[in-house]
């Protein structure tokens, strides 16, 4: 109890020490409130959506004397569920941060070199478009890339790459959750949703639910407001928030949950424990399943996993015991090893056994609800293949999100053509894809770099011009319908005027079409694109009622069993459920999960292992003032036998070393840890200046991270990296 | 009409805290609270040997005691308690002296270097006059703190600590904390 007071005595006296310098940031700030100021009292609600993750929750921000004071969870949006989180109440300080990108800017230096001229949108928009067209004249349209991450209005950033006429899209999928994706779908037609709030017994594979926060996900594995919980068994190398929480903790080796998956399917058919129903009415290649998990018993399991076999079988029992309301739970970011697609196909395949499909606690298709369509005016398919050679690698691959590492080879190696100009929104290469040096030499060999962002990203750094979007609570939003269990559509109003020189997305890629001869194709105003949508929403009266609640949901109780008939068909080569998939075969890949041990790290070295805590989860939110709080450095995890076997002293500095890169991170010798692995939070050590309370401050996990991927999707394989810790 | 008589508190199951830091940035917001200070925290109790492991979380705040030894302690009178057990500080009559601060057993104030005078959690009382709860109650994902009045039979928070085991921080001081930590 001592040390604890303690540590927050201390905690309290450093983070004094800080405020100082915060305080002075914050001056320019006061004064430009005071500025803004007007005479009438500006007091008022109004329900918005979060965007500070994917998870869309819905806040109503309190807004006082014209500035936004408050953000409170929205009880209206079911999939929130009456919530929000550190990041999400956070947001405010996303618009009166002294570090955002307050005007529109050139660069005037070396790329990196951050020497920027504050010029006018005019301005900005002429160079851009000089400068594109420039690369389509010399190389065609197709040399143009156009990355961008999910968000209400990326819609429009791609279509200008689309309208432009370049095929070269690529989106953040590859980097997070492609394997899952594509493994649920080559198998179920569809990518559920999983239904855990009235699950009974849920096993996860690493996904850090109690830290990497997914709606509702999180709080109905906690028994949040619903106050009801399944069993959970969780394997991670390392002791989360999540593992603390769990019912059960296995410190499972790194790389071999499919081993661990394939043995409970063995126990599950030897001892005759699967749904016999289900399995001969919806599913197909079950016979060859039987037979292809023969050999992979608990005891061969035990030896690959470091799990004890008799536990395998106990887990087995009782997950079946518990279908259907047992879940093998997918996960989201899935891009941990180059067999991931296979495992997840694993996990499709055991939940698709015990017959949880479609059943309440089990996997759900997710339900959809209608929205209109604003009509605008079509382009022409851009006519070149794209440059990442999907169809030929990866022929299952979603075409319209790329495959990021394989697209940075190509880009890199000029083949099958070059690409010269680089547009980004809303996404930070620099920290999202592994190996850094090779980024900036991806970056480095581009004639035009553009970049649409909130803040001043390390992606942002190294471009020619940055466009500076306005954050969400100043914009207003395409309507975003939230397929799911419990589906909702949401809405996205603007709550403040915009307080910096800035525009929302649309206004962005307006100027550019503008002034590169596509004006036609982008002739519409946000609010026409809205009403458009909301004309076809199912309710009454739905703009007055978007606009007054921010959220709409179906009520009652979800439906299930909805494909639980012998007619239905699903959407894959058979119409059933694909166990033993002749597609994947065609392709040329294992039609059943194959298992093959993944290498393991020489003794001098560890495996690096990535996550989330549940404060920080894109690369931009360390800078949050507020969240920063939490956390000032990132650190290196460390078991106590590797630490006293190498000398390394908890609270020291070390340095971390891969076959592409080196950084320096302090110490933290924590028991939570296996012996074999080290982990950083992402998010740390940036290179742009204008993310203050972190350049230069810890490291980044890209700039050692090596480039692997999955086989299958393409998706980034994350966790195949050894590095070599030593004292700095 | 006599007015009926309220006694706010919180009970707090901190099994189901996640230390995802929802309530603190609320709290942040809602009261204004400068960068390095906290109304409310969350402690971390970490134990065992790999891979026999636990890691407990507790949320913290002012207890809003019984018998508060700030308000004791106040040469000015400027800490005080409403009749509903919401401990506050009346900000004109603080003159800054943290004796409050010392005695508090929970460490639960900071000076607020602004304004010259100390400052601790309110339980909302805004909110809570509106009839709204705090707004760390309000934002947590797990619904961790149950607020209510004891007064009330009918109220949650009622039922809980009558069915279930709980414990409060520091009884020997014979403050007479009100935050209830659901066993």
């Amino acid at each position: 109890m001592g040390t604890k007071l303690m540590d927050r005595r201390l905690f309290l006296k450093a983070a004094g020490a800080t405020a100082g310098a915060v305080a002075t940031t914050q001056v320019g700030c006061l004064k430009y409130f005071k500025k803004g100021r007007s005479s009438v009292a500006d007091n008022r609600e109004v329900p918005t959506t979060c965007e500070l993750c994917p998870n869309k929750c819905s806040a109503i921000a309190v807004v006082e004397g014209g500035f936004v004071k408050k953000l409170n969870p929205n009880p209206e949006n079911p999939k929130s569920r009456d919530m929000l989180c550190a990041r999400g109440n956070a947001a405010i300080k996303q618009v009166y941060d002294p570090d955002r990108l307050k005007q529109p800017m050139i660069r005037v230096g070396a790329r990196g070199e951050g020497k920027w001229k504050p010029v006018s949108w005019d301005e900005a928009f002429d160079f851009a478009a000089k400068k594109l067209a420039e690369v389509k004249e010399k190389h065609g349209p197709e040399a143009s890339l156009w990355s961008s991450t999910e968000g209400f209005q990326e819609v429009f950033f791609k279509n200008l790459g689309l309208a432009f006429g370049s095929p070269n899209l690529v989106r953040h999928p590859t980097l997070c959750l492609a394997s899952v994706n594509l493994a649920y779908s080559a198998t179920f037609g569809t990518v559920p949703s999983f239904d855990l709030l009235n699950a009974k017994f849920v096993i996860m594979s690493g996904a850090n639910r109690f830290e990497s926060i997914i709606t509702p996900d999180t709080m109905d594995l906690i028994g949040g407001v619903m106050e009801r919980k399944a069993k959970l068994v969780y394997l991670d190398p390392r002791f989360t928030v999540t593992a603390a929480k769990a019912d059960e903790w296995y410190p499972i080796k790194p790389g071999t949950d499919l081993a661990f998956i394939l043995a409970m399917i063995h126990v599950i058919i030897k001892e005759n424990r699967h749904s016999k129903d289900f399995v001969a009415a919806y599913t197909t290649g079950f016979e060859q399943l039987a037979e292809h998990v023969k050999q992979y018993t608990p005891e061969w399991a035990e030896k690959e996993t470091e799990i004890p076999a008799k536990d395998i079988v106990r887990i087995a029992r009782e997950f079946s015991d518990a279908a259907p309301r047992a879940l093998y739970y997918a996960g989201r970011r899935s891009s941990w090893y180059q067999n991931d697609f296979q495992m997840r196909r694993a996990q499709a395949i055991l939940n698709a056994i015990i017959g949880n499909w479609d059943q309440p606690g089990g996997m759900v298709p997710n339900a959809k609800l209608p929205k209109g369509e604003f009509l605008f005016m079509p382009w022409d398919e851009p006519k070149a293949p794209r440059v990442d050679e999907i169809e030929k690698h990866f022929p299952l691959a979603a075409k319209g999100d790329g495959v990021y590492l394989k697209l940075r080879e190509n880009v890199l190696s000029g083949k099958p053509y070059p690409i010269k100009a680089w547009m980004v929104y809303k996404q930070d290469p620099m920290n999202a894809m592994p190996d850094q040096a090779k980024t900036l030499k991806m970056i480095e060999q581009m004639d035009f770099i553009g970049v649409i962002d909130v803040c001043m990203s390390d992606m942002a750094w190294y471009a020619d011009v940055v466009f500076p979007e306005s954050a969400y609570l100043e914009r207003t939003d395409p309507v975003e319908v939230m397929a799911g269990i419990w589906p909702a559509v949401v809405y996205r109003q603007q709550v403040v005027k915009p307080i910096h020189d800035t525009k929302p997305n649309l206004d962005i890629i307006q100027g550019l079409a503008k002034r590169l001869g596509l004006a036609d194709y982008f002739d519409y105003t946000i609010e026409q694109w809205v009403e458009a949508e909301f004309k076809e929403l199912p309710i009454p009266m739905a703009a007055e009622h978007m606009k007054k609640h921010g959220v709409w949901a179906a009520s009652g109780q979800p439906s299930y069993g909805k494909t639980l008939n012998p007619d239905h068909r699903f959407v894959t080569k058979t119409g059933k459920i694909e166990i033993f998939s002749e597609r994947l075969q065609e392709a040329g890949y294992d039609p059943l999960p194959v298992y093959s041990a993944p290498v393991q790290p020489p003794s001098d070295r560890f495996r690096l292992i990535l996550g989330r805590v549940g404060y920080f989860t894109h690369a931009n939110q360390s800078n949050n003032v507020w969240l920063n709080e939490f956390m000032k450095e990132n650190d290196l995890w460390i078991n106590p036998k590797p630490a006293e076997r190498l000398g390394i002293r908890n609270g020291g500095y070390v340095t971390v070393t891969s076959s592409v890169g080196s950084v320096k991170l302090k110490v933290r010798v924590t028991e939570e840890i296996r012996p074999d692995c080290v982990f950083m939070l992402h998010g740390f050590g940036k290179k742009s200046k204008m993310q203050s309370l972190v350049y230069n401050v810890g490291a980044s996990d890209a700039v050692i991270l090596e480039t692997a991927w999955d086989k299958v999707s393409g998706n980034a394989a994350f966790h195949e990296t050894f590095v070599k810790v030593a004292n700095a | 009409m006599a007015m009926k008589k309220r006694r706010y508190a919180l009970v707090i199951d901190s099994r189901k805290c996640i230390n995802c830091k929802a309530c603190v940035v609320a709290c942040k917001a809602e009261n204004e609270v400068p960068i390095g200070n906290f109304r409310n925290w969350i402690n971390e109790d970490r134990q065992g040997e790999y891979p026999k492991l636990r890691i407990d979380f507790e949320p913290e705040q002012c207890h809003h005691c019984e018998h508060p030894s700030c308000a004791r302690v106040c040469p000015t009178g400027a800490t005080w308690q409403r009749k509903d057990g919401i401990v506050l500080v009346n900000y004109d009559e603080c003159i800054g002296c943290r004796y409050c601060m010392i005695a508090c057993p929970y460490d639960a104030r900071y000076f607020h270097e602004e304004s010259g005078t100390v400052h601790k959690c309110t339980l909302c009382n805004h909110r809570v006059d509106k009839g709204d709860v705090p707004a760390c109650v309000a934002t947590c994902p797990s619904k961790v703190r149950v607020f209510g009045d004891l007064e009330d039979p009918a109220s949650r928070i009622h039922e809980l600590l009558a069915t279930r085991r709980y414990r409060v921080k520091e009884p020997q001081t014979g403050n007479g904390p009100q935050l209830y930590y659901l066993l």
